[in-house]
């Protein structure tokens, strides 16, 4: 156990930078100095404290911001069409919402995150028995990229939104530094969830993987049996059923009887080539909680028998798949509890990715219009800024999406690669060992939702994708209307204008007809 | 057919050269796919940046020849270049692997075959239907027409230029078809051999029917053969209770005996002897004579060929599924501005323009091909998942006419029902689809028709007559 246990290394090692970087920004309350000495998170109030006035500090600095930038705004609700107006106000706040929300969920989860990270310690510890060693170094270079994929998405927008549309010879504008903050405390809080998924989905690939590594051995040890005894073509088709390898083992057990013997007739052949193989079975299946203990389990394919297979032996193997069984269980579970920590930031998040796509293309189309926009939504004035921006929200959503669905079709794959297992060995009582399991594992697939009101899969994105593009249109349209609508006031005006501007002059006509007779005597040789 | 096609998208650099053999020249294998696509930028960037030629410079093109004609040619370079990238990164790796996995899959299958006595049937398989010509025959009109229209107006326009604007007009939408022809002689080719599965299935199934008259002489004749269930008397149990109550009152008195019979068994080697010689029979039930029964013994191939065959399909559909997106998106795109421009501008003002009508027609017949394509792809697809949904029928069809090589043991039973519970796993896990965002079946066909026809209806509000007024086009 301790030999399993140190072999292990815990994923949140891998957190390091990630957890200092967001311990600094305020998302996570945990205590530092146990996360850097143990690996461990865990609860503490001086963090919770600083957490809180961080989120107390960034609210009070976006409104600020709101309201000095707001300005602007003003003259674009007397001048401009109500349609834009009302979604700049919609949007001021998503996202602070957004922000607020993830951290108010940290907050919340701040104990159970960190028995999350334990539970996925014990199953590295479970798959590690069962031979299958996790590494965790791609996680880190994982965190890595995206931490720094986030920093240049952030400064890109920022610098570049800052130098050329922001007014920066006043002081204030600097305050535009904030409208940075909510995205990026967002997308931090998403490079946890996105990385512990990604971690799962490992996990899931881990069982697939020794699964079909189980049926490759069997294979070729099916290969070799078949290229020493040489039986004739017919026999070939299929592999005789294997437990009596197993039974020998009872028999050889019980009364030491004559493998030799028993098998005469059509397995003499192969009755001798599986002594060797039950000789080993028998070592690890009789010393096997010795054996975990002593040793750690060697890899599947490094046992000391090139062709031996485990799939010969169906009471060894029936302990296997049971407990890969578990542990695919117990992953399927800890996806569901990571699922329900994030629910409510994954749905602001969606909420937000969606809102904000539609407005980004909504402000851009006005701008190309020589429409004002709301003063928050500038970057919507550069084209090149825009797909900057759209390419880092939807990135974000889309990365989020395409894990979830990736890890549920992981751990649909289980199934599949289980009953190879059984097709493979032709077993009877393997085929019912994995039949059982496998109606558990149908009943055990994990889906993630934004709270359940969608699941994350790519059919939603490409529901979402639909919806963003009729909105647009609709958008589009109703703002052609309130132009034509507008024109058609102005021109109305201007006619009123003109004919009010004849009547007073007729009405003057009357008043002060010698100025007008003396007018026109002085204009009309002129013209 | 399928020659032509491979060989014509050789030609224009969207399959590599001499796909088949591992050991060639890399740079001849890759010059067609690399010197395509620069010849197809560099047209692309000469009409865009330089303003020499092009549909848009002349004079007789108006506004809304001029917003169609970059529509068509920033979604066909879109398309283009999404496809050629992924051809790129697709490479040979991929046609060998499918061909050895079918190399593979057709050795086994001919086993079977052998096995059930069933190799007249081979040859019938390879004749196809006149759908099948028809069909062929019908696309490749439909694509000659729509080339050698646009090549012809083309012409007339431009003169010997004209390759320059075709290779940004029409070429990106043919390129994107042969692609997705590819996908269609894949996807017919793993459907043709769930097709051959299912033939031999429905064989066992036809063979059961026949052995269900003399089940019962089959029992007194083997009653040997039961006593090799006395060593293991759990799954025994476990057949009786799962092989059917309705065979059970055949059973209860044999099976009495047998438990008495157990009981009086010291001799475990004479058992166990006895269970190896009737392993022996199960491996030959194929020669053996008196029984017939031929082809169950192909069921464990059977099982395992549909797991690969499955298992080829995941790997097409990794590589065609993305190749779909952009391609579905640029005949819905082009579909709906063909309807649209047919429908507000045609048949108002048709014949006044002869390049407006040049480019309404030109989105009408691209239209019409591409969705075409996409019509035989979306039905393929569907036809490869039915099939293999068919196989899990006829299993479970052979399970309830219980026949007799299921009887005599239930290894064959657990057999059959890990096959249907694998094949749910499958279903499960996959489907032809693209990326993930929708499956290639016939939903996909209803969810962008209603999807069509909302945004037809926002379009068809679009008031046209201010624009054709302003052109000159209407009084």
């Amino acid at each position: 156990m301790a030999q399993a246990e140190d072999a292990v290394q815990p994923l949140l090692q891998q957190f390091q930078q990630l957890f200092f970087i967001s311990k600094i920004a305020g998302i996570l309350p945990q205590d530092l100095e146990k996360f850097r000495s143990r690996n461990l998170l865990e609860k503490s109030r001086n963090g919770m404290i600083y957490m809180l006035s961080t989120l107390i500090l960034y609210v009070v600095l976006y409104n600020i911001l709101i309201y000095s930038f707001g300005e602007e705004d003003r003259s674009l609700k007397a001048s401009q069409s109500t349609l834009t107006f009302v979604i700049g106000l919609f949007l001021t706040y998503i996202g602070l919402i957004m922000m607020v929300s993830d951290q108010l969920t940290a907050l919340r989860n701040q104990g159970r995150i960190g028995e999350l990270y334990e539970r996925i310690r014990l199953v590295d510890e479970r798959l590690y028995k069962e031979g299958c060693v996790m590494d965790n170094s791609t996680i880190g270079r994982r965190i890595r990229i995206m931490l720094i994929m986030t920093v240049i998405f952030e400064l890109s927008i920022l610098v570049s939104t800052y130098v050329k549309l922001v007014d920066y010879s006043q002081w204030m504008s600097l305050l535009w530094i904030v409208s940075a903050i909510p995205t990026f405390i967002n997308t931090l809080d998403k490079i946890w969830f996105a990385v512990s998924l990604y971690a799962l989905k490992e996990r899931f690939e881990a069982i697939n993987a020794t699964l079909e590594e189980l049926v490759d051995t069997h294979e070729k040890h099916k290969l070799w049996l078949r290229g020493n005894q040489e039986v004739p073509p017919p026999l070939d088709s299929s592999q005789p059923p294997q437990y009596d390898s197993n039974l020998e083992y009872l028999y050889k057990e019980l009364g030491g009887m004559d493998i030799g013997s028993i098998g005469k007739s059509s397995v003499s052949g192969s009755g001798k080539n599986k002594v060797a193989p039950v000789a080993h079975s028998m070592n690890s299946f009789g010393e096997a909680i010795d054996a975990a203990s002593r040793k750690p389990p060697p890899p599947p394919l490094a046992t000391n028998m090139v062709h031996e297979s485990e799939l010969g032996n169906a009471a060894k193997v029936e302990e296997k798949l049971n407990n890969l069984c578990q542990v695919h269980d117990e992953i399927c579970e800890i996806g569901k509890a990571l699922n329900e920590l994030w629910s409510y930031p994954i749905l602001s998040l969606m909420a937000y990715g969606f809102l904000i796509f539609t407005a980004q293309l909504y402000f851009l189309y006005c701008a190309t219009q020589y429409q004002s926009i709301p003063s928050l939504f500038r970057s919507a004035k550069n084209p090149f800024i825009t797909v900057i921006v759209l390419s880092y929200t939807s990135g974000k959503c889309v990365y989020l999406i395409y894990l979830s669905w990736k890890t549920s079709q992981a751990s649909k794959r289980t199934g599949i690669s289980l009953h190879k297992c059984g097709v493979v060995a032709d077993d009877n009582l393997l085929y019912e060992i994995v039949n059982h399991l496998s109606l558990k594992l149908l009943n055990h697939s994990v889906d993630f939702s934004a709270c359940g009101f969608f699941t994350l899969d790519m059919e939603t994105l490409y529901g979402v994708s639909g919806g963003i593009t009729s909105y647009l249109i609709i958008l589009i349209q109703f703002n052609l209307a309130a132009q034509q609508a507008k024109e058609a006031i102005q021109t109305f005006n201007s006619l009123n204008d003109t004919a009010g501007l004849v009547g007073a002059a007729t009405d003057m006509d009357n008043i002060s007809s010698t100025l007008r007779d003396f007018v026109t005597t002085t204009m009309t040789p002129a013209v | 057919m399928i020659q032509i096609m491979n060989w014509f998208s050789m030609v224009i650099g969207l399959i590599p050269l001499n796909r088949q053999q591992s050991e060639t020249n890399f740079i001849l294998d890759y010059a067609m796919m690399c010197i395509v696509p620069i010849f197809y930028v560099a047209c692309y960037l000469l009409i865009n940046l330089s303003h020499i030629i092009g549909l848009c410079l002349l004079d007789s093109c108006n506004s809304v020849c001029k917003l169609s004609s970059h529509l068509f040619m920033h979604l066909g370079a879109f398309l283009y270049l999404t496809i050629t990238l992924l051809s790129l990164y697709r490479r040979k790796e991929f046609f060998q692997q499918f061909d050895a996995r079918l190399n593979d899959i057709d050795a086994v299958i001919q086993k079977c075959q052998r096995v059930a006595e069933m190799d007249k049937v081979k040859v019938t398989a390879v004749k196809h239907s006149v759908a099948y010509h028809f069909t062929w025959l019908f696309l490749f009109c439909v694509f000659t027409f729509a080339l050698y229209y646009d090549v012809r107006s083309l012409y007339l326009t431009f003169g010997n230029l004209a390759f320059i604007p075709f290779m940004v007009s029409s070429f990106p939408y043919l390129a994107g078809s042969i692609i997705q022809g590819e996908f269609i002689y894949h996807v017919s080719v793993i459907s043709q051999r769930f097709e051959q599965i299912n033939m031999l299935l429905e064989k066992i199934n036809q063979e059961a029917r026949h052995r269900h008259a003399p089940l019962t002489v089959f029992d007194i004749e083997s009653e040997g053969k039961k006593e090799r269930k006395t060593v293991t008397p759990i799954t025994v149990m476990d057949g009786r209770t799962t092989t059917g109550f309705g065979n059970e009152n055949k059973f209860a008195g044999e099976m009495k005996r047998q438990e008495g019979q157990q009981k009086n068994d010291d001799d475990d080697l004479d058992t166990s002897n006895d269970e190896d010689e009737d392993d022996f029979d199960y491996d030959n039930a194929t020669i053996a004579e008196n029984t017939g029964n031929t082809s169950e013994a192909n069921l464990p191939d059977l099982f395992k060929l549909h797991d690969k065959i499955l298992a080829l399909s995941v790997i097409t559909n990794g590589e065609f599924g993305p190749q779909c997106v952009p391609y579905m998106a640029a005949c819905f795109v082009v579909s709906i501005f063909g309807i649209f421009l047919e429908t507000k501008v045609n048949f108002i003002v048709g014949g006044k323009s002869r390049l407006l009508d040049y480019m309404t027609y030109l989105y009408v017949i691209w239209s019409f091909t591409t969705m075409m394509v996409a019509y035989i792809v979306l039905r393929l697809c569907c036809n490869a998942n039915n099939h293999s949904k068919q196989s899990a029928m006829i299993v479970h069809e052979i399970m309830q006419k219980k026949p007799a090589f299921m009887l005599s043991n239930d290894l064959f039973y657990n057999k059959m029902k890990s096959f249907t519970l694998q094949f749910l796993h499958w279903e499960g896990f996959f489907q032809f689809n693209g990326v993930g965002l929708f499956a290639l079946d016939y939903t996909f066909i209803f969810s962008t028709v209603s999807a069509a026809t909302s945004y037809l209806i926002v379009l068809l509000q679009f008031d046209m007559t201010a624009i054709l007024r302003n052109e000159g086009l209407m009084s």
